[in-house]
């Protein structure tokens, strides 16, 4: 069910985690350069080694209530999308073998519920994150312009 | 013998020998005596049946093998060059381009070849001024394709059954070697990978970001050595860029086979002569737009044909010939390129086009009159509008032109509509030369920066608050004598509107469903030779955004799509 090395993070002071495989690097937080006609989560876009990627606040789009901290952030395969997910921070490197349990969740964006030494564990499914990004994108359509210039 | 490393070799020449084949049979049908053409489509069948053979693709072999059959029937004048062979080689493209998509995704052949072997192999054509035939019980499954003749349809001589694909792969070496043949290109040239050049221009892309960023600190150490090299720099890199781009260019002649048959598929459904030409062929446009032209193209001409071209009795009543002209031309100039759709059909009314509009509630009768014939030919990109009378399945849904449109601005491309009634109609596209780099208005509004393509840009103003109108529910300004519409790019775009204690209010003027606008902004930044970068997901479903750039100082902007914005 699970992949064999999962990456621990938090966010909301809730435990999640991805497949380690989805996730290319782990950075500081740096500059990011807001866009305009995206939903508040998205702070804006940073250059990850040339590409343009979008800094999503995973706690704002789960509507949880985040911690005014520095945090991490989770740049994800640029294969799969160029996406960078704020977090709060970054734990360890968590092997399948050390799951005590799993749970299905009612959630969609919740692959399983982890019983793990760390904690309980949401493991995300990140096609249903991206589909669910995509998707709050194309529902908030620019405003219709309307005539008057200030 | 693994010949999995030679598939996509495969690919690549199957289909250029496809794309010669389609090209060919339309050209063919046009003059069916040119002896040239018949030469080259025997031989691209012969090619692609030998080339598959060598690779063991069996279903290709059987389908161009039958397709060489019947060219070789009409080369030695056994068969006439009539529309039922051109239908029948077309069906045989299409059956191989899905045979290909099969081979390239490693699948089992998901189209059976069925029985078309056999129906090229019994083809024989109507005897002129025959009478009407019988169709013989049992054929009617086969009338359609093959029209009258195949009820009086015989064997011919070259049985191609289902053994054909053993008949036809003799010594498969023997075979690829022939194959080779009309390529003719190994003289200097290598076939390169997509991905290649896509990171050669990136890497060029970013060397021009970090050029801009080399001439902001120069800006600020104020060292004239340092400004020197950055200027070679800067020529060097020029160079580099057209260089790079030269090698991203394609021919149109890549996707120019789509529209021949493209035109002939709409004529011959709407019973329509057309003489169809297309100029410019040669002509190379970057890769990244080619297949972005495919469908705007597609339903330009279609329209033309569809809706343009009068049938024939009406040409004649009206002292035209009675077969109607289509001509799509490719030109270029320098670093634009333009592409032209001319059609000597019924034009358009610029009167009717407003009373359409009027009618539908798109415009005021005011508005109307104040609309020059230019812009009255231009409603036709707003959604929604179509003066069709009938909706046909070819065309004229009235949800064509604007999305036309604004594939060609997305593009960095504009599009101009000519008609004179009675005479014809001309659609002019112009495009950049390349989508990668650009050169963009930046602009501030709120917290955010945003680029807008300088093709967008018709003029920048700087307003003053007295110069401003109030036109109905509507704020105008007058340019060039003409009432312009403001919109503000802050409400657009949801952020908070600017405050101008100045009392001057920065803008730039642009067309919008074929309308000037006045597009005002808190400030407008300069011009910026911008490298675009796609945003992949999610950011590649936010309307209104074609894409980002880095600015010389490592700033990100989002390159605006008016077109999907306003």
């Amino acid at each position: 069910m699970t992949a064999e090395r999962l990456l621990l993070f938090s966010a909301a002071r809730q435990l999640f985690a991805l497949n380690l495989q989805e996730v290319c690097e782990v950075m500081e937080p740096q500059q990011c350069y807001p866009f305009a006609g995206a939903p508040p989560h998205y702070q804006g876009l940073i250059n990850f080694h040339g590409n343009l990627t979008a800094l999503v606040d995973l706690a704002g789009y789960l509507r949880l209530q985040g911690r005014p901290v520095p945090g991490k952030i989770l740049v994800i395969d640029t294969r799969l999308a160029h996406l960078a997910l704020k977090v709060e921070a970054v734990g360890s490197i968590l092997d399948a073998s050390s799951i005590t349990g799993a749970s299905s969740h009612e959630d969609p964006l919740t692959e399983a519920l982890l019983e793990t030494p760390q904690g309980s564990v949401r493991l995300l499914r990140l096609e249903a994150l991206l589909n669910g990004l995509e998707e709050e994108l194309q529902e908030c359509a620019p405003n219709n312009a309307k005539p008057g210039g200030s | 013998m693994d010949m999995s490393q030679y598939k996509a070799l495969f690919l690549s020449e199957s289909r250029e020998y496809l794309r010669t084949i389609a090209e060919q049979v339309v050209a063919l049908e046009q003059s069916p005596g040119e002896r040239s053409a018949v030469d080259a489509l025997f031989r691209g069948a012969h090619s692609l049946k030998g080339m598959a053979a060598s690779m063991e693709y069996g279903d290709v072999v059987v389908v161009a093998h039958s397709m060489e059959d019947l060219m070789a029937r009409v080369r030695d004048g056994a068969v006439p060059f009539i529309a039922d062979v051109a239908d029948l080689l077309l069906e045989g493209v299409d059956l191989i381009d899905v045979l290909l998509q099969d081979v390239e995704q490693e699948r089992p052949s998901t189209l059976p070849t069925g029985d078309y072997a056999q129906r090229l192999a019994i083809y024989t054509p109507a005897p002129p001024k025959a009478p009407p035939a019988v169709p013989k019980a049992g054929s009617a499954d086969h009338a359609e394709p093959q029209g009258p003749a195949a009820t009086n349809a015989v064997p011919a001589p070259h049985s191609a059954t289902s053994s054909a694909a053993a008949d036809a792969a003799p010594p498969a070496a023997a075979e690829a070697e022939k194959a080779k043949e009309p390529a003719g290109e190994a003289g200097g040239t290598v076939r390169v990978k997509t991905e290649l050049l896509d990171h050669l221009i990136n890497l060029t892309g970013e060397l021009v970001t970090n050029k801009q960023r080399l001439l902001t600190i120069a800006g600020e150490l104020a060292s004239p050595p340092l400004n020197d090299a950055i200027s070679e720099t800067a020529k060097l890199l020029r160079s580099l860029h057209d260089e790079v781009m030269k090698v991203r260019l394609m021919p149109f002649e890549a996707i120019s086979d789509r529209f021949q048959r493209s035109v002939r598929s709409v004529a011959k459904k709407s019973g329509k002569e057309i003489l169809f030409e297309l100029t410019g062929r040669e002509i190379g446009l970057d890769r990244g737009m080619l297949e972005q032209l495919v469908d705007p193209l597609n339903h330009i001409l279609r329209n033309a044909v569809d809706h343009g071209i009068e049938e024939s009795g009406e040409r004649e009543r009206a002292g035209k010939p009675a077969r109607g002209t289509v001509c799509l031309a490719v030109t270029r100039d320098r670093d634009r390129i333009q592409i032209t759709v001319r059609d000597d059909g019924r034009g358009m009314e610029p009167a009717t086009m407003i009373a359409a509009a009027v009618a539908k509630g798109i415009l005021t009768p005011e508005e109307g009159e104040l609309l020059s014939p230019r812009q009255a030919l231009m409603l036709s990109c707003i959604p929604g509008f179509s003066t069709a009378k009938e909706v046909t399945d070819l065309s004229g849904r009235g949800v064509g032109m604007d999305a036309v449109n604004a594939a060609i601005q997305k593009l960095g491309g504009t599009l101009g509509i000519e008609s004179e009634p009675g005479v014809g109609t001309t659609i002019t596209l112009r495009l950049p030369l390349t989508i990668a780099i650009i050169h963009a208005l930046v602009v501030q509004v709120g917290q955010v920066k945003a680029a807008i393509p300088v093709n967008a840009v018709q003029r920048t103003v700087e307003l003053s608050r007295r110069q401003i109108e109030t036109m109905g529910k509507r704020q105008i300004f007058q340019l060039d004598g003409e009432a312009i519409p403001l919109l503000s790019l802050n409400r657009v775009l949801g952020l908070p509107l600017g405050r101008f204690p100045d009392g001057i209010l920065p803008l730039f003027v642009t067309e919008a469903r074929g309308r000037r606008v006045g597009i005002v902004v808190d400030r407008l930044l300069g011009q910026h030779e911008l490298f675009v970068k796609q945003l992949g997901r999610p950011l590649s479903k936010l309307a209104g955004v074609a894409g980002g750039a880095t600015l010389g100082d490592g700033e990100i902007v989002a390159i605006l799509d008016l077109a999907g914005l306003l």
